[in-house]
């Protein structure tokens, strides 16, 4: 896999320009911080991501998580896997899962700390376990690339760690918007601040403290 | 309050079914309708279970025809659902829909005959391209996010299964089972036209005047519809759905050659069949549309207009009988009763009913369509109002009612009107066939004088005014910028 | 549980073999319909004895249902009204008129008016009938709708919805008795045995209604066969069923018409029947 490539990009929304123009280049293997304040473009610069690159299967977990509603949190998390198994096994596994994704997605939840709700409906779960069920769907769907905007912004304390650990240690190359610094400047590797649609920061986290990114906000 | 565009649109259409009033008739003709009625009623007290024969297969045949119809219009119309945003479909849907069962029944019966397929078929294709619209509004309104995370290549169908049918899910049931009541209501009208459903023996049993029976047989139905919700569940459903198709009965043979008769020869205008050319045609159309199209459309319009406006004035005034904010714990399960018996009963057959006690004039019509859809919007809007929260001080009573809850109702009822508009005006079309001049009566006469070439034409005027009605009631939903979704329908 | 549907749906479509030769007839529904099954399950089991083939009987709702199921040889007999018969007949060629009842053959109809109206027993049609109104039985019915309309505009030089201040149709003989006689109707027009009937039976309070006039003399109610029944069940069957009608003497099987014995008929005793039809613009 070669490396990402973002050149003058744009996005608008009607005639106002929301962000942009920006260049940005992401090394194999690299997790990045987007950081910001709220309406700074995080979001928009993550979801442009998604569209340009596309066609790397990069997992997605949207700030309001793309979660359904009325599936068992074993379906939202299966779901992740959908392209890997034929429409048939599919249908089927939405009446009645099969054993051995039942085996490949437990441990996965019981990492996650929500394996007790495995066959619980998504809708009846609380703000910081439907965190966790998007965050599953997302590891469970693998691959190279991750774009997740907020992943942990309804989690605290050993929680938010222990998925910024999972989500981590599962994508080698990641994209996280964050606000939260602290987390920010312990699990990834450089940080790019957003502010009014363009690139205001971008620095190894190594070099970074909390200190120095109070001006974005 | 006048210079609300809601108020003054609804006061024009109450001036409008008032000018309507002067021209239409509803005259009570019978002598004794009150003696008549009483005598329904003790038929009610005392139903006579042992007098009808074939009880069980009536209610059987009721069943089969409904589960078959429904399930079969259900499944094309989940298909048409996915493909919805094509004009064709949409059109197509829209047609289909725009011709009531019984008419279908009435096609059907020319070229199949009395076999089942003709009931099946005739419930099966209108409930296809309701279900159609409705799945696809259903859909439509499904969170998109979900679909956005999909990994790449996930496959149209488990992409479709887990995200968009998964989220729909439990309104395309509740909205399902609402029509499988429906069905049983159509399946059981179906009977009137010679289907072996409760309907065929609940006309033998009115025109005999055996009140005995035609108690047990409306006492049957009503539990039937009052227990759907015990039997009907969703893990016996396949098992319903299975056994269906075999407990239709038999019926007579097809004959084939019946169908491209019907479509070569029946159907074709008399004219061109006798080589008349287009000059034939021509006042061959003229005729129709002068002696029976023109007036059928024009008792139409005025049935419907009144009993619109009667229907909306009914539910108005009905819906505080479900409502918390009016009612208690006994007077609510009370209300909630009479509103249930007052939707299950079918238009069709109250209006049989009340024809058989009045006489035949509009007023059997327009009392038994208000019955009937001001029962479903009574009930609808009482569980709006329920979601409402009043704060702790409100006024109580009739200030209640006036100032806090009809004018936080009153939006949504409006939309579930003019939802009903087009409703309304297919079964005043539809009651002609009883014998009030609507579009109706006339396609009863060309059907009864074998005549089916005049049959279609009107039956096609018939829709094209349901598709006109539907049009003017969304354009005027968005104009008043009520909000209808799908799914609150019951 | 789709392929279920379709398979249950396969087996609906397929046509019915064993039924192939089942001899099936049905009778207009003009009366009496409860029990219908029963009574006229006899006659079946009665036709099948006579004629050695499977006989089915088959219930409809309306004349009209009656004329297409002949039509479309769903049914191959038929009992029909004078009216109904010549509609069969035109649509089916070959097809031809059995049997009449004995009464048949010099059928009228009762013109009949509910007391309140002040008209006399027998005093004929009469301008006081004028805006009164008026109801026929069945819209396809010969004796409730046909000839009693002839005559009415014969007498009046008008439509009856012209003379009458309402026109209905009440569906079948025995309603228009009963609306006649609760006075949702002040007049109506009936097949006259079907009055006489009720009136044996005890149905109807004749203080509240009476007849009024009683029409000249048509042919009526036929049995029709239809022409290619030879083919289906052998050579000389129509004439078998012919006489095996003939045949009937089982005051039981006659009460279902009822009638007191049934004769030969031709589709030209009907001629009259169809001219009037005609004249009407009930037929082409």
């Amino acid at each position: 896999m070669s490396a990402l490539a973002l050149r003058d990009a744009v996005a608008e929304y009607g005639t106002i320009r929301v962000l942009g123009p920006l260049s940005l280049t992401l090394a194999v293997g690299e997790h990045v911080a987007l950081v910001g304040k709220s309406g700074a473009g995080k979001s928009t610069l993550l979801s442009v991501m998604f569209d340009r690159w596309r066609d790397r299967g990069p997992a997605l977990m949207p700030q309001d998580l793309g979660l359904v509603p009325t599936l068992s949190v074993f379906h939202n998390v299966y779901m992740g896997g959908l392209s890997r198994h034929h429409g048939w096994y599919n249908l089927v596994t939405l009446a009645r899962p099969f054993r051995r994704d039942v085996h490949a997605i437990m441990p996965l939840l019981e990492h996650l700390d929500i394996a007790d709700k495995c066959w619980t409906p998504v809708g009846e779960l609380s703000g910081g376990e439907r965190q966790r069920v998007a965050a599953a769907r997302a590891i469970h769907q693998g691959g190279n690339l991750l774009l997740a905007d907020e992943p942990v912004s309804a989690l605290d304390g050993p929680l938010a760690e222990q998925l910024m650990a999972a989500l981590t240690t599962a994508y080698p190359t990641a994209v996280l918007a964050m606000h939260d610094v602290e987390l920010a400047l312990r699990f990834t590797d450089r940080v790019v601040g957003i502010a009014d649609g363009c690139i205001a920061l971008d620095e190894p986290s190594l070099r970074l403290s909390a200190q120095d990114l109070l001006p974005l906000y | 309050m006048w210079q609300s565009a809601t108020v003054r649109t609804s006061l024009g259409f109450i001036a409008l079914a008032i000018a309507c009033a002067f021209f239409a008739d509803f005259q009570i003709s019978t002598q004794a309708p009150w003696q008549e009625l009483g005598r329904l009623m003790l038929g009610l007290v005392m139903p006579d279970f042992l007098a009808v024969d074939f009880l069980g297969e009536a209610l059987l045949r009721t069943l089969a025809f409904a589960f078959v119809g429904v399930g079969l219009g259900a499944f094309t119309g989940l298909l048409l659902a996915l493909v919805f945003h094509s004009a064709w479909v949409r059109t197509g849907c829209a047609f289909v829909r725009a011709i009531h069962e019984l008419f279908w029944a009435l096609i059907f019966l020319q070229f199949f005959g009395l076999h089942p397929l003709t009931g099946v078929l005739a419930i099966a294709i209108p409930y296809a391209g309701i279900f159609a619209k409705v799945y696809a509004e259903i859909l439509d309104e499904t969170d998109p996010q979900p679909a956005r995370v999909l990994p790449q290549g996930s496959g149209r169908v488990s992409g479709l299964a887990f995200t968009r049918l998964s989220q729909a899910w439990p309104h395309l049931v509740n909205y399902t089972s609402y029509r499988l009541e429906c069905g049983l209501r159509s399946s059981a009208v179906l009977g009137f036209v010679g289907m072996p459903t409760l309907g065929y023996y609940l006309e033998s049993a009115f025109a005999q005047g055996l009140y005995g029976s035609v108690g047990a047989l409306l006492i049957l139905f009503y539990v039937l519809i009052a227990t759907l919700k015990l039997w009907v569940r969703p893990r016996l459903l396949p098992f319903y759905l299975l056994a269906a198709p075999f407990l239709l009965g038999s019926g007579l043979p097809i004959v084939w050659s019946n169908v491209s008769r019907f479509f070569t020869q029946d159907i074709v205008p008399t004219p061109l069949r006798n080589g008349e050319g287009i000059s034939g045609l021509m006042t061959w159309l003229l005729d129709l549309m002068t002696t029976q199209a023109l007036p059928g459309i024009w008792n139409t319009l005025l049935l419907t207009q009144i009993a619109l406006v009667i229907t909306g004035t009914l539910a108005m005034m009905l819906f505080p009988l479900i409502s918390r904010h009016f009612t208690g714990r006994i007077s609510g399960t009370l209300g909630h009763v009479a509103l249930v018996v007052m939707r299950s009963t079918p238009e069709y057959l109250l209006a049989f009913i009340l024809l058989q006690l009045w006489g035949p004039s509009m007023l059997p019509a327009v009392v038994a369509l208000a019955l009937h859809n001001g029962g479903i919007i009574a009930h609808l809007v009482g569980q709006r109002s329920n979601q409402l929260t009043l704060r702790q001080d409100a006024p109580r009573g009739l200030d209640r009612y006036a100032y806090e809850v009809a004018p936080r109702v009153y939006g949504p009822f409006l939309a579930l009107l003019f939802y009903r508009w087009e409703i309304i005006m297919r079964e005043t079309a539809i009651l002609g066939i009883l014998g009030i001049a609507t579009l109706g009566f006339y396609v009863d006469s060309a059907i009864q004088e074998i005549r089916f070439d005049r049959a279609l034409v009107l039956i096609l005027i018939t829709a094209l005014l349901n598709i006109g009605v539907d049009i003017l009631a969304r354009r005027l939903r968005s104009r008043l910028r009520l909000r209808h979704t799908a799914t609150s329908e019951p | 549980m789709i392929k279920g549907l379709m398979l249950a749906f396969a087996v609906l479509l397929a046509p019915s073999l064993a039924s192939a030769e089942t001899f099936v007839f049905t009778a207009i529904p003009d009366e009496d319909e409860t029990r219908l099954q029963q009574r006229f399950q006899k006659v079946a089991d009665y036709l099948a004895e006579e004629l050695e083939v499977d006989v089915r009987f088959v219930p409809v709702k309306s004349y009209a249902a009656a004329v297409t199921a002949f039509r479309n040889n769903q049914v191959q007999l038929a009992w029909f009204g004078g009216l109904s018969g010549v509609q069969a007949r035109e649509h089916v060629p070959g097809s031809r008129a059995l049997a009449q009842g004995v009464e048949d053959a010099e059928f009228v109809t009762y013109f009949i008016a509910h007391e309140s109206t002040g008209l006399q027993e027998g005093e004929g049609l009469s301008d006081a009938m004028r805006d009164m109104t008026f109801t026929f039985g069945s819209k396809g019915s010969t004796s409730g709708r046909l000839m009693p309309e002839y005559y009415l505009r014969e007498h009046f030089g008008e439509a009856p919805e012209e003379t009458f201040s309402r026109v209905g149709f009440s569906g079948n003989h025995s309603r228009t008795a009963s609306l006649v006689a609760s006075g949702a109707y002040q007049l109506g027009a009936l097949n006259y045995t079907v009055w006489e009937n009720e009136v044996a039976a005890g149905n109807i309070d004749t203080d509240r209604v009476n007849v009024v006039w009683e029409t000249p003399q048509y042919p009526d109610y036929q049995w029709t066969i239809r022409g290619d029944v030879d083919e289906r069940f052998g050579d000389g069957f129509a004439d078998r069923v012919q006489q095996a009608l003939l045949d009937m003497d089982d005051p039981e099987l006659l009460d279902s018409f009822p009638r007191s014995g049934f004769i030969p008929a031709s589709n030209d005793d009907y001629a009259v029947i169809r001219e009037v039809g005609q004249e009407l613009g009930l037929l082409d």
